[in-house]
């Protein structure tokens, strides 16, 4: 178990992360989810040893290791640009960590050959061992980067951003890859993405993060159906929001009341957030909210809708189910949310709407 | 292309095979032009002057030649001239290696000035080079009356010839290795501290392999330099025949005795020593970045 207490961290007059508490289980794979400049890689770092907090305490297993070097923390890392050695062959690269080991702990030359082939086999690029990084493609380097991390049998393995630098085919194989080794191995892994659906996808849990504190921890069920926070709502996955009043525990858009359920929301303004998927197509009628259709598309097993709603300064996107006849444009369709989150909108908080928007993305 | 009908050759050109010869067409246009001029301009500044050594020597005949280029006293000269270049390269490119690295991988007051330092020995007339240099290091200068003492003679001597050499090398290392430091990724070195290495390791298996062909390069330069330097060495050297003459002097001194013939052989034989050197660094980078770069 990895236990973050309290961590803080500035570079000059930014602060990177702020008062951090985290815990991390054994053979847990844990997605580090956030924008850039959320202090993801940041966390990252300071759990590896590749940079030392400010304030705060950090344990493995219950030692304190905050001023540990990386060398001592038996941890692996994996650079999103691969950092492998030039110069080096594959298997050079791979046997690097066990050759630079003091005399004593130090394998026969042979013996690293062998690991070093062992660890090639298991990331499916056995016989490469006496090429060069430069000739190997991206998604083999990564693994060579992987492989080489594994050499050293770290208890924990820390990614940061190891998809971020592959395209979008290899990226989705490697993903599947590495889910399947982290099984395998019953290691503990910490993977820091700006990409959502590449968290929700991987992790057993997922700690989003913005302007250096944690925002929600939580499976990717929970994130994604239970955001805790407006800025997760609308960073995991498509959202679309309103702004409503809450009045007596009753939503208003504008003058229109709106059906869905208040829940605990406090009187007053809030913001009403609402997936594509989480609405089905009604008549006008009170509860309804009134869109006028702007374009349609066919999205995988959909259509994906667009259209305006009086008020709302973006476009609102939903589905609607691939068998149903599509609305034309300029068609007017009535709205009813199905599933819905409402935070309450404090005051002041006006064009906090666009700069979550710019983080997002 | 899709709609050829069926039975009409249209004259469909074959996808030429990538052609690498010479003027082959290229995406980037210009070749022709800067090639042209490349070639003009390195005949007239380097290629026609150093052929008239070539053809004034080849004039001699054989035995003449080699009786003047193989003379005793000029192997002697080669002995030195190369000797002391290849020592104070070598002195150069450890120092000149720890001078880049102090400039690119710390900031401190007063870098500007140690970087604008580094330069001044392309800028200083040579000989003034050498006078100081001969100055500090005579057995009563500011250095010399320290080491005189203890043996060792610096100032005309090919120690004092080697000092020079070093003086005008420096710069060569420096601005070769400094950029190529410069570009190192930080990862590079964070990944082998993950995997446990330790400084000195990182140093010896990372970085030092990274920055050898900069670092050779830079060797070749201040070399080659050193070989062909002449101004700063003469007033240190003490130039006696067979101890501290270096083979540029000897090449003057058979000028001044109108003894054309001899001074070519000598320019001739350096000619082809340091060609065949710069080639064989030459090679040695081509053969070890092929292999990194695949």
């Amino acid at each position: 178990m990895i236990t973050v207490h309290g961590i803080s961290k500035r570079f000059g007059a930014f602060e990177a992360l702020r008062d951090i508490d985290l815990e991390v289980r054994d053979g847990e794979f844990l997605a580090l989810l956030g924008p850039s400049g959320s202090g993801k890689t940041t966390l990252l770092r300071i759990i590896a040893g590749l940079e030392f907090p400010d304030v705060g305490r950090l344990d493995f297993h219950g030692q304190d290791v905050t001023g540990l070097k990386v060398a001592d923390r038996k941890v692996g890392f994996v650079f999103q640009h691969y950092a492998l050695f030039k110069h080096m062959t594959v298997a050079e690269n791979v046997g690097f960590g066990l050759s630079v080991r003091r005399r004593k702990e130090r394998p026969a030359k042979t013996k690293i050959r062998a690991r070093a082939e062992e660890l090639l086999e298991l990331v499916q690029l056995g016989g490469l061992g006496g090429r060069y990084p430069a000739q190997l493609s991206g998604g083999q380097r990564q693994r060579v980067a992987l492989a080489r991390a594994l050499a050293v049998e770290p208890q924990l393995l820390l990614l940061d951003e190891p998809f971020g630098a592959l395209d979008a085919k290899v990226r989705k194989e490697l993903r599947r890859w590495l889910r399947q080794l982290h099984g395998q191995m019953g290691l503990t892994s910490i993977f820091v993405t700006h990409d959502q659906e590449e968290a929700l996808e991987l992790a057993d849990r997922v700690v989003v993060m913005d302007h250096g504190v944690i925002e929600q921890v939580g499976t990717p069920e929970q994130i994604y159906m239970a955001p805790g926070s407006r800025f997760v709502s609308r960073f995991v996955g498509e959202t679309n929001s309103l702004p409503v009043e809450i009045t007596g525990g009753r939503v208003h858009f504008f003058d229109r009341r709106i059906d869905v359920d208040a829940g605990g929301t406090a009187d007053g303004p809030a913001r009403l957030d609402f997936r594509p998927h989480d609405v089905a197509v009604c008549a006008e009628r009170p509860g309804c909210l009134p869109m006028l259709v702007t374009g349609i598309y066919r999205r995988g097993g959909a259509w994906r809708v667009e259209g305006e709603v009086t008020g709302v300064e973006r476009i609102v996107e939903i589905d609607i189910g691939a068998d149903e006849a599509p609305p034309a444009v300029g068609a007017r369709l009535g709205l009813h949310i199905a599933h819905a989150r409402l935070f309450a909108e404090p005051p002041g908080a006006e064009r906090d709407d666009e700069a979550t928007n710019r983080a997002a993305r | 292309m899709a709609s050829i009908a069926p039975g009409r050759q249209l004259h469909v050109p074959e996808p030429a095979a990538p052609d690498r010869s010479v003027g082959a067409k290229s995406a980037i246009p210009g070749f022709g032009l800067t090639m042209g001029l490349t070639i003009a301009w390195l005949s007239l500044i380097v290629l026609i002057p150093l052929s008239t050594v070539f053809i004034r020597s080849a004039g001699m005949g054989w035995f003449d030649f080699v009786a003047a280029g193989f003379s005793p006293r000029a192997i002697a000269a080669y002995k030195v001239s190369f000797g002391t270049a290849f020592a104070a390269a070598l002195v150069n490119a450890v120092f000149g290696l720890v001078t880049a690295w102090v400039l690119v991988r710390y900031r401190f007051p007063g870098r500007r000035i140690v970087n604008a330092l580094v330069d001044l020995p392309f800028a200083l007339p040579t000989a003034v080079a050498g006078i100081a240099l001969t100055a500090i290091y005579a057995g009563n200068g500011w250095v010399g009356q320290f080491l005189e003492p203890l043996g060792i003679k610096v100032a005309y001597t090919p120690v004092g010839i080697a000092v020079a050499l070093i003086f005008i090398g420096l710069p060569f290392i420096v601005r070769s290795v400094e950029p190529v430091l410069e570009d190192m990724n930080v990862e590079i070195e964070e990944a082998a501290l993950s995997l446990g290495a330790r400084p000195w390791q990182i140093f010896v298996r990372i970085i030092l392999p990274a920055i050898m062909p900069a670092l050779l390069t830079g060797f070749a330069l201040a070399f080659a330099r050193g070989v062909g330097e002449y101004g700063s060495v003469i007033f240190i050297a003490g130039n006696m025949p067979f101890k501290s003459e270096i083979a540029p002097l000897l090449i003057i001194t058979q000028l001044e005795q109108y003894d054309y013939a001899a001074a070519t052989a000598i320019a001739t034989v350096m000619l082809v020593a340091s060609f065949a050197m710069l080639l064989l660094i030459n090679v040695i980078q081509a053969w070890n970045r092929k292999r990194v770069n695949g």
